[in-house]
């Protein structure tokens, strides 16, 4: 058969061209390094945040002249020291810490038998509701959901109008610690099913079946077979929660009503109210450092869980 | 398999809580777009579209959605070949420093969002890049990356490493390979990852408000501040729409790679 | 064919015959107004305003006149003062173009960035000629601001919850009747200096001593206050989820538009007495400068204050404009020298100085 031109489609030849130019720009002599090549544009996308965090830092060192509202030339500990001598500061610390654990603890708590039973049913239709369900709100942004209960909650609100049907006056649902709370957990949920799913996906049912079959009431096998085998998902939904709440801005500042500020808040006004930058940026520093050492410390203990990337090495 | 009464309610009665609580701000943020009086109230008074009328009109509102568009463009156009070759890589190479890699991947997670908005808000105020769309694009892929990593690397991870040394068998050079046998089989990973990616970055709240003034104003911005101010329903009537994107990608997200991506195992 | 041809070249010979007169008339920079040389027009200005009545009036008095007189399209920005104000900062610091072209800010915000030296000077500005002493801001060179009114933080109640007569004094706000029901703004703005004198203090005190304040402060927290930002108020008010608070009376006179029974007074410690201005961030290109010195020079005529502080309900720094039906004479509405008597005004070079601290100070009681 002849070798017309018209047999070597164009698009192999691009291809043919391709090959060649990255070959020249990589050859297979470091195809060793390749993974490394790859992972090179998202670290320095990454890069970015670091480059920030030295900005923070090195703004942090400034202090801001009331005479001419500029930072101050030269660089001074002072904001660090007036942090850790104002109350303020550790009320605001203890607080948005308090409400991150329970805010983790109910999450987790709620969002277990929601995965359950999403993972578990034999039913496609209650699986696609359960998650449509799961995922609306998700892609809905903390600010709209925030406001939709800010219109429950209200004083004139559907809940204290279904108070008032059993004859309870209306009483102050909003802008305090509950609220806020709640608002969180009601946020969080959706996060915290996603990283437990997986998790609970990977214990096959039939373990479940046995432990019935050996005798152990639903309860017991809950205990000490889901629950033990779930871990790498609790921790991961753990993590994941305990720090975004930690570090979370919006709730606190909608269903707040002003006196419930987390840390977020509490760096946001430094910057935003009294043009503190310098105070503003060791606040962040701080949080950062918090946020850091309580992520390691879990990693250290239980691993990263579903939350990791990338090959499972147990 | 019969499962136990106790069990049943148990389940039930948590999982009715969760569903209620879940569903209670869209449905009543949905109601209330409807009202034909002037202030928010759930049940609406009376029924109207007035103020879908009045935000269809509102110029500042629309501008600040296109914004919000663009931004979430961007964002998922940045965030597809990075997070798709970040995630190939971690699940099919073996890395030296796997852990390192991995934790300093998963510095938007740790940094908390404010400190990450901050940093890039002072970053980019020094070079000069404020006021324009496009930097607020890239922070939203920096702050979400792990989510596309995450979303890739688990479709990644269930590919099997034979396929690609028996294309190679075959004489497929690497990047055919690649082209034609890696994408295709993380494209459900790459999918997800980049509607999940779209719509963070439509949705992405704080950073905006740190990064965003007036001439470059996201849509969740826009409403945050008229949450703040005006008190009257076209909230609402703005909020169903995010709240009709939000379906829409759904609906796209399971029609193209069905919604179960998120259950599977490791 | 030759008809469609001749009437095609009528048609195009006239068209250029217009475009070269056209051409003529631009040359000799007619454009239609008596201005001679005007800049080129930009797009939209953007005015930062606080929201709801406050942005409603300015939008009815000014930017909608304007932009009829102008074909200038007027964007409201509704990024709170102290918000805006770090990235104004920014934006000048880092030479970029500021996010917008009119800031309309409170007068001890605005001498702030008067003092960081990111205003332009208003001098210049025809109108203000013909307006009182009220306009030109106290301690500061020329006219970085304009002041455009003034406004008192009232105490604003809810008649049906006091059927004695008005409260008149502060001390009510500690009554237990009215634990949850009290509002107050967020950073405590005009109530720290009635607070002083609350507490058994005098205002010669300010700033060197403030503890009587704080005490009082701290009293009122064991209230339960609700605390927010203007429209927060009335929200608030028209809700029913108050019934006492210390305000600027605009908002509660918007809550009184739909329909909710208020009223206020001045308590017998006295009210704190402000100014708003408006100002304009350096950094704007040339032609958008000029136009935006021609909205604060519009905003200072007198139909267009008489409309905006009809909206607003406050005196304003042009003499003529008369006040709103019912407010002549009201506590909220001072005009002469005797109505100014029970009326707090500290002077702004100590606001500026302290009111961070003071804010700090509120903020950590409050939270505590």
């Amino acid at each position: 058969m002849p070798a017309s031109k018209q047999a070597y489609p164009f698009r192999w030849r691009v291809m043919d061209a391709v090959e060649n130019m990255a070959s020249a720009l990589w050859p297979s002599r470091f195809s060793r390094g390749l993974p490394y090549l790859m992972l090179l544009p998202a670290v320095l996308l990454v890069l970015l945040l670091v480059i920030g965090m030295i900005q923070i830092a090195e703004s942090s060192a400034h202090t801001l002249d009331r005479s001419t509202f500029l930072p101050s030339e030269d660089h001074t500990w002072a904001n660090y020291s007036q942090i850790f001598s104002t109350g303020l500061y550790w009320t605001v610390l203890w607080r948005s810490l308090l409400g991150s654990a329970i805010v983790t603890a109910l999450c987790l708590v709620f969002a277990f038998p929601y995965s359950y039973l999403m993972v578990r049913t034999s039913s496609p239709l209650l699986r696609k509701f359960l998650l449509i369900a799961l995922f609306l709100p998700f892609f809905i942004g903390q600010v709209v959901r925030a406001y939709g209960w800010l219109i429950i909650l209200g004083n004139q609100g559907v809940a204290n109008g279904l108070l008032g049907l059993v004859g309870i006056e209306p009483v102050r649902l909003l802008y305090n610690y509950p609220a806020v709370l709640f608002g969180l957990v009601q946020y969080m949920l959706p996060f915290a099913v996603l990283m437990l799913a997986p998790a609970l996906t990977a214990i096959p049912e039939e373990l479940e079946s046995a432990a019935n079959s050996l005798g152990a009431s639903w309860w017991r096998t809950f205990t000490h077979i889901v629950l033990p085998l779930a871990k790498p998902g609790l921790v991961g939904a753990g993590l994941v929660v305990l720090t975004l709440s930690l570090t979370d801005f919006a709730m606190p500042a909608i269903l707040g009503g002003g006196s419930q500020d987390f840390i977020a808040n509490a760096i946001y006004d430094q910057f935003f109210r009294t043009s503190d930058q310098g105070m503003g940026a060791a606040l962040t520093l701080i949080l950062v450092g918090i946020g850091s050492l309580a992520v390691g410390l879990v990693f250290t203990l239980f691993g990263a869980g579903t939350l990791a990337m990338g090959r499972d090495r147990k | 398999m019969n499962a136990p009464l106790s069990k049943t309610i148990v389940i039930w009665v948590m999982v009715g809580m969760v569903l209620i609580v879940l569903s209670a701000p869209t449905i009543v943020v949905l109601g209330a777009s409807f009202t034909s009086g002037n202030i928010i109230a759930f049940p609406p008074d009376g029924f109207s579209l007035q103020w879908y009328a009045k935000i269809a009109m509102a110029a500042d509102l629309r501008d600040a959605f296109m914004r919000s568009l663009a931004v979430a463009t961007i964002c998922t156009l940045i965030a597809i070949p990075i997070g798709t070759l970040a995630g190939i890589a971690l699940s099919k190479y073996a890395i030296r420093f796997e852990k390192t890699f991995q934790i300093y991947l998963l510095l938007p997670f740790t940094i908390p969002l404010i400190g990450s908005g901050i940093g890039l808000m002072l970053l980019f105020g020094q070079m000069g890049m404020l006021g324009q769309i496009w930097p607020i694009g890239v922070a939203c892929c920096v702050i979400n990356l792990p989510f596309m990593i995450w979303a890739v690397s688990a479709s990644a991870g269930s590919l099997d490493p034979d396929l690609e040394l028996a294309a190679a068998n075959c004489g497929a050079p690497p990047i055919s390979t690649f082209l034609h046998v890696t994408l295709p089989a993380v494209m459900p990973g790459v999918i997800s990852g980049s509607l999940l990616m779209f719509i963070l970055a439509l949705n992405e709240f704080l950073v905006s408000l740190l990064l965003t003034d007036a001439r470059t104003v996201t849509l969740p911005v826009q409403i945050y501040n008229s949450i703040r101010s005006i008190i009257t329903p076209d909230l609402a009537a703005i909020s169903v729409v995010f709240i009709a994107c939000a379906a829409l990608a759904i609906t796209l997200l399971d029609r193209l790679v069905g919604l179960d991506i998120f259950l599977k195992s490791k | 064919m030759t008809k469609t041809t001749s009437i095609l070249a009528l048609t195009r010979r006239r068209f250029l015959g217009g475009a070269a007169a056209l051409s003529g008339l631009a040359a000799t920079g007619w454009t239609g107004k008596a201005f001679a040389q005007e800049p080129e027009k930009p797009a939209e200005i953007i005015v930062r305003a606080w929201g709801g009545s406050w942005v409603a009036a300015l939008q009815a008095g000014v930017s909608d006149p304007f932009t009829a007189a102008t074909g200038i399209a007027v964007r409201h920005d509704l990024t709170e003062d102290n918000e805006i104000q770090p990235k104004v900062w920014a934006a000048v610091a880092q030479g970029r173009v500021p996010p917008i072209h009119i800031n309309w800010d409170t007068t001890t915000n605005a001498t702030k960035s008067a003092l960081r030296g990111v205003t332009e000077d208003l001098s210049d500005l025809p109108n203000l000629a013909n307006t009182t002493e009220l306009a030109k801001p106290v301690g500061l060179e020329g006219y970085p601001i304009v002041n455009t009114y003034g406004y008192v933080y009232v105490l604003a109640y809810r008649p049906s919850a006091f059927p004695d007569g008005a409260p008149t004094s502060l001390q009510v706000l500690l009554d237990p009747k009215f634990k949850g029901r009290i509002a107050l703004y967020n950073d405590g703005i005009g109530f720290h200096f009635p607070a002083q004198v609350a507490g058994g203090g005098s205002l010669e005190d300010i700033p060197g001593n403030m503890e009587p304040a704080w005490e009082f402060i701290r009293k009122v927290k064991a209230q339960e206050p609700l605390l927010g930002e203007d429209p927060d108020f009335t929200t608030w008010f028209q809700n029913g989820e108050i019934d006492l608070a210390v305000t600027i009376s605009t908002n509660a006179r918007e809550a009184m538009k739909n329909g909710i029974d208020l009223a206020w007074t001045v308590p017998e410690e006295g009210s704190k007495f402000e100014t708003d201005g408006l100002w304009i961030p350096k950094g704007l290109p040339a032609n958008e400068l000029y136009w935006a010195k021609q909205y604060i020079n519009f905003a200072l005529t007198l139909e267009a204050q008489q409309v905006w502080l009809d909206g607003l309900g406050l005196p304003g720094v042009v003499p003529g404009v008369t006040p709103p039906e019912g407010l002549a004479g009201d506590p909220s509405y001072p005009t002469e020298p005797a109505d100014f008597e029970r009326l707090i005004r500290i002077p702004t070079a100590v606001q500026v100085e302290h009111e961070s601290d003071w804010f700090g100070e509120f903020k950590a009681i409050m939270q505590g």
